[in-house]
């Protein structure tokens, strides 16, 4: 489903992902686990080109997304020139491309990122009515249908602002669901909640898995990871160094920074 | 005392520089709000030329005219612009419009200048979260922009809109340089006619005060609407 294809990214100075591939099969869940600077949110926000690759290529099914290595092609080359009026309309079409890509890719992020301005309906049914994945009676009445599910109708005009936070994260999942995407990425979704309410969050991330959702999710809650996923990546210093069933990963690790690691948070 | 009030109510009622009071307190305001307006609207095409991401060539260029265009009218006083656009400016490309059009031009002009900076820092102060989160809806930068960062910018740029606003309409008590009759125009004609200047001078301070203790008001008002859905 997505193929992450020896991606570089750089911030600066700094090398955060040298050379990273992986790739995400249809109905699985992946969860992505690493030390604090490793790269491992950098990796999950370059799926969906939040952050655009320095280098190396990401496929949503099979088709490429990233633009990056664009003028390497070799199609807009014209006697050894590169035709840039080609180029040009390519990059327009790939941006066309990176918007209807990420319809399909939901993304939960650690700070919520509810729109302020907006009740939770709208939250909910801003995107699918503004791209017309959905009319504006369809959207309400899946916002509705996932507001049941998450017990929160009661809260359908309310403001952000007056949710809490483990609420907000259950709406930014319902949001995320409301465009019935195909995979779902979640970038440390329960780090920045009081701990009371990271239950209510894993536990709708696990009802999502019952279903069958395809789901990468960085975390540090290793019990999620040991309970839910088919596989678990250890991203160190930019590079996968491990990835095992979570059985095998965290009963019998291998890497030494790995063994270190598990000593330290479990 | 009881004299010099004498001589302005005569002024004022049988004489009726009420009128030219009241044309000029209408001067005033036309010039302010829609000066305001102007403002905003050459402000947000400012600020947006200077916030988009800056990867051709086109995009650095509008940049780069956004930042001349700041330096020029924030550079030099807001007088010396009206006198340029009136004097100059509009004589040497041989174009003849009312004297009120030019101020409302020049104040529009100027306001834009310090709009678009005021826009530029309301659409930062809103958390990049926001854009981010309606991006990977699939949504595409203008629509992000248009419903999830612009309004939440706006609410934040009020109050200093607000700022602006009131600055715009002290500051158009300069257009009597280029002829126009406003409200310190007018009492200072009542005054010239009688050589009383005590009452007409302080009348006027006063009637400034009162209008903008009303926009404040009304700035106010509109602040606590927007935010309905806020926790402060």
């Amino acid at each position: 489903m997505i193929d992450v294809k020896n991606v570089y990214k750089s911030f600066g100075k700094k090398e955060i992902l040298k050379g990273i591939s992986c790739s995400i099969e249809q109905g699985e869940r992946v969860v992505i686990i690493g030390p604090s600077g490793s790269g491992k949110s950098t990796l999950l926000r370059c799926m969906n080109l939040l952050e655009t690759p320095d280098k190396g290529e990401i496929w949503l099914d099979g088709s490429l997304i990233t633009s990056a290595d664009a003028a390497l092609h070799k199609e807009f080359f014209v006697d050894g020139k590169l035709n840039k009026k080609q180029l040009k309309s390519f990059e327009r079409e790939m941006s066309i491309n990176i918007n209807l890509a990420r319809q399909q890719m939901g993304m939960v992020f650690q700070h919520f990122n509810l729109f302020n301005n907006l009740t939770v309906m709208q939250n909910m049914t801003l995107a699918p009515v503004m791209l017309k994945v959905k009319t504006k009676a369809e959207a309400e009445e899946r916002a509705l249908e996932l507001l049941d599910r998450i017990g929160l109708l009661d809260k359908k005009n309310e403001y952000p602002s007056k949710l809490s936070g483990g609420q907000k994260q259950r709406v930014a999942i319902i949001r995320a669901l409301a465009m019935d995407p195909k995979v779902m990425l979640f970038d440390e979704p329960t780090s920045a909640l009081d701990p009371e309410m990271v239950g209510e969050v894993l536990d709708l991330m696990k009802d999502l898995a019952k279903d069958g959702m395809t789901m990468v999710v960085v975390t540090h809650e290793m019990g999620f990871a040991r309970e839910v996923a088919d596989r678990v990546l250890f991203v160190n210093e930019g590079v996968i160094a491990e990835e095992a069933p979570p059985a095998e990963f965290f009963g019998n690790p291998q890497h030494p920074r790995l063994v270190q690691f598990l000593q330290k948070v479990l | 005392m009881s004299a010099a009030w004498d001589v302005f109510y005569r002024q004022m009622i049988p004489l009726e520089g009420y009128k030219k009071v009241l044309e000029g307190l209408g001067n005033t305001a036309l010039i302010a709000i829609v000066g305001l307006l102007i403002g905003m609207v050459i402000g947000c095409l400012l600020a947006t030329c200077k916030i988009l991401p800056k990867s051709s060539f086109a995009v650095k260029l509008l940049s780069g005219f956004s930042d001349f265009y700041v330096a020029i009218f924030r550079g030099t006083p807001m007088v010396v612009q009206l006198l340029l656009i009136h004097f100059v400016l509009l004589p040497i490309m041989g174009v003849q419009i009312p004297i009120i059009l030019e101020a409302i031009l020049a104040f529009g002009l100027n306001s834009g200048a310090y709009v678009s900076e005021i826009m530029r820092g309301g659409i930062l102060s809103v958390d990049i979260g926001q854009t981010e989160a309606g991006r990977a809806l699939g949504l595409n930068y203008g629509q992000t922009m248009l419903r999830i960062v612009l309004p939440q910018a706006i609410k934040n740029v009020v109050p200093t809109l607000g700022n602006e606003f009131i600055a715009l309409l002290k500051e158009t008590s300069v257009v009597s340089f280029i002829t126009v009759v406003d409200l310190t125009k007018a009492f200072q004609n009542i005054a010239n006619s009688t050589y009383e200047y005590i009452i007409p001078y302080i009348v006027l301070a006063l009637v400034y005060l009162v209008l903008v203790l009303a926009v404040t008001g009304v700035i106010k008002l509109i602040e606590r609407r927007l935010r309905a859905g806020d926790r402060r």
